[in-house]
């Protein structure tokens, strides 16, 4: 506080509650003018539609719209109970998504050191572009490569083991291996385009202190582990306490193309994405799949509440709020 | 401070910019198709907008088109018409969000109640209930025909119209295998023709050890055709319409006891036998090993002599197949097996299998009535929608079959127009590409084929939906194995699903079933 401001606020009469609200959203109108896009996007995308979340405790009709349609409780959730299936569900679900989410980080921490490390700029570049590549693959394509490389009759990898006097191994029969396959083409797909936030997070990391610790004699192996992973880590919680509220989203698009309907799979590949789409898809049923969009969302909010909790006792600084 | 002035104003316009873009981008309604860039604007000419199912068209014949029929439009009708195209990707949700939307941007919808969701639609309030008056006024010769041939019971729900059935088009969508006479011959069957679903096994053991390149039957993914065209030929069972468990339908009746709702799924040995005979193939190596999660595009296999056998209905067959299979594997002598061909059951395409309904948003009713009597009954409009510009579309031969220009490629140059809410068969051509045999074809099947018996029946399925999902939760996890015969114990496989089956509420939706049929049955006076 300067001097000035001091000595105003020590004439004026202490400002009400109103007024100091009022004084500060005065003082920082450039600031929520330029937040304004983004306001406008979470109102209209992400609060507006909010309410008519409604749809999955009612049997919805057009003429009487989302609000005026018969309330009918939990009846949208049964199916999901009913199945006997939720648990199983639930249970792949937020497997994947631990693994994705932890592997996934790691491998992306793991390749931008190795970039950073890197001292040929063209070999820097060249790798980090290849890497990039996958990222923008649809997932249909990747669904057809896998099954190029892993079926039974063509497959390149059947075809390997073939010459090298093996037998054939009918990978799509073999439920215990695709957890590792699908994670494998997860961090494929995802990790050149994740590590890029580790890299700028390595960039923005204070250049002196590289410059102490090579006075100091420090090995490369020492700069990685006593500076660079150590500032890394409140980017990489942050990344962490956003995905953690997606845990209970599967990724649908890559399990769909990679399994499809292939229910010798089911045991160890079926997400709740995967499932409900096989049960509703012609049932022109918006209330079902609304109830189970709510179920995800809401076990996804208690679970970042949750983990903000524990990261804030542990260390406040490191908390999203 | 001048300049800090600036810059904020600067910043806010930027930001006011870009928060306008945004909103600008979520009001922009579709891909919706204006065939005129002044449509619309002028005062009398009511722009309507139908929608249609499909792969929206790129190559600009489409528009070409629209040009030309909505001159015709705007002096007969003072309208013009857009399509909007739902297209085939993930077409199930689509349509049916589109609907849901219920915003007005569109005013005719391509419907059918035993695929595209019509009665469903219609209880949820979709769908204009179009009344007597209104048709007589807007769509006479519309109402006339339909009236003439007695259909309009067929799109009554509580007593109301509520869409306009294409009752007066033929086409078969009876589903069968399509297979190669040349090699059906060689493999012992007198004149290339099978006649039976287990012969196949004879043929298919042919390919397998004749044709080393070939599949005996390559098929891919969601197929059900084993089982299903199984089921068909060796029980009277008819599939009732318009209550899928996912993306299957068990409920059936039997001819044999027509108002009794069962089904071979959860009952009797005859999906047993399909099942040991899809076993048998399987081990055989009818198809690939990873069928399941092949995506191959087969119909293309099959004209490449890839594929011993490829499966879809007698449309497919005649309009497509004979055309390319005589010219792509010259001798092949293409055939058709139909399901139900051994026993005779098989069923005329329902006159409601396309429809027209006006939505229940749309702001111009009326006016998308006249317009759709003018494109299903006006022959200059019909064409024009139906088969494009004449010369750059198609041409007409000297004996008036349909047949296309010089270097046109049905693959790139197609006009997609996609109307098949409301053809008729006096305004269509034999196409030259047409198997010479069509109508004999056809006239076969009329002789065979009964009308589907249960058209009117509405299911009321608030009280079962979450019953029917969690059914099909069930069969999406066994019938696929079992069509691709992939159990090693069928009959256990079998066992555990019907368990299943129960525990999800068979028992429940079929009685909930079965009183609709009963009401409806004796509201008919039939029981």
């Amino acid at each position: 506080m300067t001097a000035a401001t001091a000595v105003l606020t020590e004439l004026e009469p202490p400002p009400t509650r109103k007024q100091t609200t009022m004084r500060r959203l005065k003082q920082s109108r450039v600031l929520i003018v330029m937040c304004l896009p983004a306001l406008i996007y979470f109102l209209v995308f992400a609060y507006g539609p909010m309410p008519g979340s409604w749809i999955a405790f009612t049997n919805y009709n057009y003429r009487d719209g989302i609000f005026g349609s018969p309330f009918v409780g939990m009846k949208n959730f049964e199916f999901l109970i009913q199945s006997g299936q939720l648990w199983l569900l639930t249970r792949n679900t937020i497997l994947y998504n631990l693994a994705f989410i932890v592997l996934g980080n790691i491998s992306q921490i793991a390749l931008a050191i190795m970039l950073n490390e890197m001292r040929m700029k063209y070999f820097k570049k060249i790798s980090q572009t290849i890497m990039f590549l996958p990222y923008f693959i649809s997932v249909v394509l990747i669904g057809v490569i896998a099954f190029n490389l892993l079926n039974y009759d063509t497959g390149a990898v059947n075809a390997l083991i073939e010459q090298f006097g093996g037998d054939p191994v009918k990978i799509y029969s073999a439920a215990g291996i695709w957890p590792l396959i699908i994670i494998l083409f997860f961090l494929w797909q995802s990790t050149g385009y994740g590590s890029i936030v580790y890299f700028a997070a390595i960039m923005g990391i204070d250049s002196t202190m590289f410059e102490a610790a090579a006075i100091d004699g420090a090995s490369a192996w020492q700069r990685i582990r006593y500076i660079i992973l150590p500032s890394l880590k409140p980017t990489f919680i942050i990344l962490l306490l956003f995905s953690l509220g997606g845990i209970m989203r599967g990724n649908f698009g890559l399990f769909w193309n990679l399994i499809g309907n292939n229910a010798v799979l089911f045991e160890t590949t079926d997400i709740i994405e995967t499932s409900v789409y096989r049960m509703i898809v012609s049932q022109n049923n918006f209330t079902s799949s609304t109830a189970v969009g709510l179920y995800q969302s809401l076990f996804g909010f208690a679970l970042v509440m949750l983990c903000n909790w524990i990261v804030r006792r542990m260390n406040p600084d490191y908390a999203l709020f | 401070m001048k300049r800090r002035t600036i810059t904020k104003a600067g910043a806010v316009a930027a930001t006011l910019a870009l928060s306008s873009v945004a909103l600008a981008a979520c009001g922009s309604g579709g891909d919706s198709d204006g065939g005129n860039a002044d449509g619309g604007a002028s005062g009398d000419i009511t722009p309507i907008t139908m929608l249609v199912l499909g792969d929206k068209p790129t190559n600009g014949r489409l528009e070409a088109m629209l040009d030309e029929l909505n001159a015709n439009l705007r002096e007969q009708a003072g309208a013009e018409l857009s399509l909007y195209y739902v297209e085939w990707a993930d077409w199930q949700t689509q349509y049916n969000v589109q609907l849901l939307a219920n915003d007005g941007s569109v005013d005719l919808v391509t419907t059918a109640t035993d695929w595209l969701f019509a009665w469903e639609n219609a209880e949820k309030g979709a769908f204009l209930p179009l009344s007597e008056d209104m048709l007589k006024e807007n769509a006479p010769k519309t109402w006339e025909q339909v009236s003439a041939s007695g259909d309009w019971d067929l799109t009554k729900l509580d007593g109301e119209i509520y869409f306009i059935p294409e009752d007066n088009y033929t086409q078969y969508t009876n589903h069968g295998f399509f297979y190669r006479g040349d090699w059906a011959k060689e493999a012992g069957f007198a004149n290339g023709e099978i006649t039976k679903f287990e012969d196949f096994t004879q043929y298919f053991q042919w390919v397998k050890d004749n044709q080393p390149e070939a599949y005996p039957w390559d098929v891919a993914g969601a197929n059900m055709a084993a089982l299903t065209g199984y089921l068909q030929g060796h029980t009277d069972a008819i599939t009732l319409q318009g209550v899928a468990t996912g993306n299957y339908s068990i409920f059936e009746t039997t001819k044999s006891d027509p108002y009794t709702i069962s089904s071979n799924f959860m009952e009797g040995d005859a999906l047993l036998e399909a099942a040991e005979l899809a076993k048998e193939w399987n081990d055989m190596g009818v198809w690939r090993e990873d069928a399941i999660n092949y995506t191959g595009d087969t119909r293309e296999e099959f004209y490449a002599g890839l594929s011993g056998a490829d499966q879809h209905h007698t449309q497919t067959f005649l309009t497509q197949i004979v055309n390319n299979m005589t010219t792509k594997q010259e001798g092949s002598g293409p055939k058709m097996f139909y399901f139900g061909q051994e026993n005779g059951n098989i069923f005329k395409d329902l006159k409601t299998h396309g429809a027209m309904a006006v939505s229940a948003a749309s702001k111009n009713p009326e006016k998308a009535l006249q317009v759709y009597d003018l494109i299903r009954n006006d022959q200059t409009d019909y064409d024009l929608l139906n088969f494009g510009i004449e010369g750059t579309d198609y041409i007409l031969t000297d004996d008036g079959k349909l047949d296309y220009p010089e270097g046109y490629d049905s693959s790139t140059d197609a006009l997609g127009s996609n109307f098949w809410g409301g053809r008729m068969d006096e305004y269509e051509y034999d196409k030259v590409t047409d198997a010479p045999n069509k109508w004999e074809t056809y006239e076969a099947l009329d002789a065979v084929a009964e009308d589907y018996p249960y058209e009117t029946l509405v299911f009321n399925k608030d009280s079962i939906d979450s019953s029917l999902a969690t059914i099909g939760g069930v069969l999406s996890t066994y019938l696929p194995q079992l069509m691709y015969g992939k159990f090693d114990d069928p009959a256990a496989a079998i066992e555990d699903m019907r368990a299943e089956l129960a525990a999800a509420g068979y028992d429940e939706v079929r009685e909930s079933l079965q009183a609709d049929m009963d009401a409806w049955a004796s509201e008919q006076g039939l029981k």
